[in-house]
């Protein structure tokens, strides 16, 4: 007895020092991308997945009320814009109409070989990054769905992310703003080239432009597809230029009211990947 | 009376607890609020809840319940994974080792040695984060998130207090 004391201090004293030299061990790994902690990690937020996807609901209902609540007290208004949107977007439709007749006709012309349709995933957004130095989101949607490493993440406004593990029943999004992100973006008007790195904040920085790039604030960023991760085209955000003269972009996207993303299943048209058979069709794929 | 399996059973429910509310606490801190702004600075729950138990029940919250429970919030919310459970198992020890200096004091006391921790788990973080990624990050979050999380400790603390009574004050 009178030894068991210090052999138990003793012993606490060493799990302590085991833990943080653990903690420092798996940090060194995953730094160095070891396939088994990615693996270990997806398969601990899968098996969370449907626990998260439940507790996840009263929120999104909590939040869904508010937004209804919030959407009578301006539904006069709100319609009355509507309609004058309408009426703008017919005269749009029309013109893309004639456009589409006339691109297919001058496709047709030229023997063109269009990217294939890509498809898409419906997904809900089940755990978000309380993290104060990580940009990402968890979805309910998997392998098992069709999703795969790489596929871009789009809401409605634009693109959110791209899916960087997949697991069985869920996958993380790497959002756009991460410290991680690169993405190769096209400015819209001018055509120039450039990347889009995220760095944690709100609004990600405009990096590799070229330095005769004629580019001013409110210039809309697109993806451009280079290297095949990306359909090219998808908006992105507009340019803000800093006031230290740093490009920005602010992402059309609003990352904190990010509810549901679908997911592009773009891969085979990239030069780099090559295209594989994916087999049966996605469960829940909705084509747009 | 002698002890029967129910008794045993409940015996090993009320000592599951704390670990538990780790856990909840973690699930909690990775579901999303859809709140502007709310997301990046959301109180660190599960640093007060290991503080807490650490210093009121350290024989139910051991280094390893609390390592795993770091590393759950690591990997579900998308940190590089052993941050969290780096500095969780200091915060625990840091907590457990002045235990008697908290136990039986007023809550300013407690409140105050919370806002070194926090402040201390703050910095911890800040650094490693940095040194993961190789640049220097911006450390206004997390200043932010420590400070909310220091502000909202009193109503947290409140409930744990009162969990703890009604659960082990017979014991």
């Amino acid at each position: 007895m009178r030894l068991a004391v210090p052999a138990k201090v003793l012993l606490q004293r060493f799990a302590f020092l085991f833990l943080v030299l653990a903690a420092f061990g798996i940090m060194l790994l995953s730094k160095a991308e070891t396939v088994v902690v990615e693996k270990v990690s997806t398969v601990v937020v899968d098996v969370f997945a449907p626990i998260m996807d439940v507790l996840s609901r009263p929120a999104a209902a909590v939040n869904d009320a508010v937004k209804t609540v919030r959407g009578l007290a301006d539904m006069r208004e709100e319609n009355v814009r509507l309609k004058r949107e309408n009426e703008r977007l017919l005269v749009w439709q029309e013109a893309a109409r004639r456009l589409s007749s006339q691109n297919q006709a001058l496709q047709s012309l030229l023997d063109f070989k269009p990217a294939p349709n890509s498809q898409s995933i419906a997904t809900r957004v089940i755990a978000d990054s309380g993290g104060v130095f990580v940009r990402s989101v968890v979805v309910n949607a998997g392998d098992r769905d069709g999703v795969r490493k790489g596929q871009a993440a789009v809401s409605g406004a634009g693109l959110a992310g791209r899916v960087s593990t997949a697991g069985y029943q869920s996958a993380r999004i790497l959002l756009i703003t991460d410290i991680n992100s690169r993405v190769p973006v096209l400015i819209e008007s001018s055509r120039d080239r450039a990347i889009l790195s995220g760095d944690n904040s709100g609004k990600p920085r405009l990096t590799f432009l070229p330095a005769n790039a004629s580019v001013k604030a409110g210039d809309r960023v697109v993806t451009s597809g280079h290297g095949g991760v990306f359909p090219p085209g998808l908006q992105v955000g507009r340019i803000e230029v800093a006031p230290d003269g740093v490009m920005r972009v602010k992402p059309n996207v609003r990352f904190e009211q990010l509810e549901f993303v679908r997911l592009i299943d773009f891969a085979g048209v990239s030069p780099v990947a090559p295209k594989v058979d994916r087999g049966a069709p996605p469960k829940q794929a909705a084509s747009r | 009376m002698t002890p029967t399996l129910s008794h045993l059973f409940d015996a090993v429910a009320r000592n599951l607890v704390p670990a538990a509310l780790g856990v909840f606490f973690v699930l909690i801190s990775s579901i999303p609020f859809y709140l502007p702004g709310f997301g990046p600075v959301a109180p660190n729950f599960v640093l007060m809840a290991v503080f807490f138990w650490a210093i009121h029940r350290v024989d139910l919250f051991t280094s390893v319940t609390v390592f795993f429970i770091g590393l759950l919030l690591d990997i579900l919310v998308g940190l590089p994974p052993g941050i969290n459970a780096a500095v969780l198992v200091l915060v625990r020890t840091i907590a457990a080792s002045q235990g008697k200096v908290f136990r039986g004091k007023s809550f300013l006391v407690l409140w105050w040695g919370f806002g070194l921790v926090a402040l201390a788990a703050g910095g911890v973080i800040w650094g490693l984060t940095a040194l993961y990624h190789l640049t220097l990050i911006d450390p206004t979050p997390i200043v932010f998130q420590m400070a909310i999380t220091v502000a909202v400790f009193p109503f947290l603390a409140w409930v744990f207090t009162r969990t703890h009574q009604k659960l082990f004050q017979h014991v």
